[in-house]
């Protein structure tokens, strides 16, 4: 595998983003979304009249878990044509391998998930920019979203232990490595059963893995294994490890004083599940039959 | 004839897709420095076969040997190949040497020369600022040709290579896949079209519901 062939592979891809109506209405539904999942913590605002941190949208509204989900699906329509094969694969197919074609594939998955967020970032940011500041400090809305628990009763995860122990830019940060990861292995799980079982089994598969993460919830695990009340928290406990949609949510985590997973530790996760998706989708590719769209004869 | 002698060997070859056995047990060698052409009705086979010899689909049974490497086995795709799969698909937005020298980036075999050279020899005009989005169906299979080409492979599998060329054009490509023959290298062809198959080929064989026979063997 040569990385100039893999970085052409991944420029190919990007090439037929060029006047391609999928791509341009993907960009935009995702706009549409971030303006209403983030209209929510915006009209706190001006309800209250006060100012919000230019990232806080970004931070109240993907620090949900139903929030990440519904972007993340979103970007399937990016995806819609995987394993990116078009009349044009056979020519530069033949100018290279198997698995330098898919690390090109994975490279591009990457790179696009990384565009597609941090698209998303900026949009919402966009949403509030005109009652917004840019310095390093939580702002009055999130202070009276959090300290009164008026973020609870408008469903927004502006808790106070985010506050705390966290500022703005550093909280983005997090939260849009745990929402890259999240998606990065979705996608990577919708081309490894794309190569091995075909398009369908690819969308089939994502929509196992996402309808997981939704229902895994403590509600259900209690229901399950009929636990009294008082015993909730481990119900909690075991959704933020078994639940990849948990996972990728910033507040289920560890800060100090549970047994919620450590950001590190779902990096760590995340990362050895990717890794493993792309380690078995290397050895699918090896068996997997090429069919070029137009070519069939 | 020698081992040395054979570009491609095709070994008990079948493919299955599903339950549909398309490829039944496909045996044939393919001599070098010869052309030789593929016939059958649509669905008969012969893209199938021609893409498990290029590599991209891996044989239910049997082994495809190009230049003495095992396809799928000791290499993916056959090395030193050049290709054209029935609707050759280009960059829309972009020239057609620019299509070419984002091929040609690949593997860094050629230059801009060589990409000029290519499309000259198939009467397309380098400098030619026109997206592929806006040529016609001809052009692109030029295009096409000229892709497959332009390394200078000593093999070339051509797949309806003359679809949608007009009179002067098929006149003017076969007269090119005549002197790469007489370059030595070796050329696989399937055409719908008999006048291809019967001026350019030294030996025909023909696909009927998966299986091969041989129509004709000698040089006309």
């Amino acid at each position: 595998m040569k990385p100039k062939q893999i970085l052409a592979v991944t420029k190919y891809n990007f090439r037929r983003w060029h006047k391609n109506p999928r791509i341009v209405i993907t960009f935009c539904l995702a706009f549409v979304l971030c303006f209403l999942l983030s209209d929510k913590a915006v009209k706190f605002a001006k309800e209250y009249d006060t100012t919000m941190q230019l990232v806080e949208a970004f931070v109240w509204t993907f620090g949900d878990s139903n929030s990440i989900l519904l972007s993340s699906l979103l970007l399937l329509l990016l995806f819609a044509d995987m394993p990116f094969i078009n009349s044009g694969t056979p020519f530069y197919l033949m100018r290279i391998d198997r698995k330098t074609w898919l690390a090109g594939q994975a490279a591009y998955i990457a790179l696009a998930a990384l565009i597609y967020l941090t698209f998303i970032l900026v949009s919402t940011s966009l949403v509030c920019m005109r009652q917004s500041f840019v310095g390093n400090m939580w702002s009055e809305t999130a202070a009276i979203l959090g300290y009164s628990g008026a973020g609870q009763k408008v469903a927004l995860p502006a808790l106070v232990k985010t506050l705390e122990m966290s500022r703005p830019y550093e909280c983005m940060a997090t939260i849009f490595l745990l929402m890259l990861l999240y998606t990065l292995l979705m996608v990577f799980i919708m081309l490894l059963f794309n190569l091995r079982r075909g398009q369908l089994a690819g969308i089939a598969a994502v929509f196992a893995f996402s309808l997981f993460g939704f229902l895994l919830n403590p509600q259900t695990i209690k229901a399950v294994f009929q636990l009294p009340d008082e015993l909730m928290y481990k119900a909690n406990v075991a959704v933020g490890w078994l639940s990849p949609l948990n996972q990728a949510t910033y507040h289920m985590h560890n800060f100090g004083y549970d047994l919620l997973p450590r950001l590190w530790q779902t990096y760590l996760i995340f990362a050895l599940l990717i890794a493993l998706c792309f380690f078995l989708s290397l050895r699918a590719v090896r068996n997997y039959n090429f069919n070029f769209t137009g070519t069939e004869g | 004839m020698g081992n040395e002698n054979i570009a491609i060997s095709v070994q008990n070859v079948s493919k299955s897709f599903r339950q549909e056995r398309v490829l039944k047990s496909v045996s044939r060698d393919f001599e070098k420095g010869k052309i030789h052409g593929i016939v059958g009705n649509n669905g008969s086979g012969k893209t199938v076969l021609m893409k498990c010899i290029c590599g991209f689909l891996i044989p239910t049974e049997g082994e495809v040997i190009v230049n003495g490497e095992r396809v799928g086995v000791d290499v993916d795709f056959p090395r030193d190949m050049g290709l054209i799969i029935e609707t050759p698909g280009f960059l829309p937005n972009v020239t057609g040497l620019k299509n070419l020298e984002i091929l040609a980036s690949l593997n860094k075999k050629i230059g801009l020369r060589e990409i000029a050279a290519s499309m000259r020899a198939v009467s397309l005009d380098p400098s030619m600022n026109k997206p592929v989005g806006k040529y016609s169906l001809g052009m692109r299979q030029r295009l096409g040709i000229a892709q497959a080409i332009m390394e200078n492979p000593s093999l070339l599998i051509l797949d309806e290579p003359l679809n949608g060329l007009d009179k002067h054009g098929v006149a003017e490509m076969r007269k090119l896949i005549k002197g790469l023959k007489e370059q030595g290298k070796t050329i696989l062809l399937a055409s719908h079209n008999q006048g291809d198959i019967d001026e350019l080929c030294d030996t025909v064989c023909e696909m009927d519901a998966g299986v091969m026979t041989m129509i004709r063997e000698e040089s006309i």
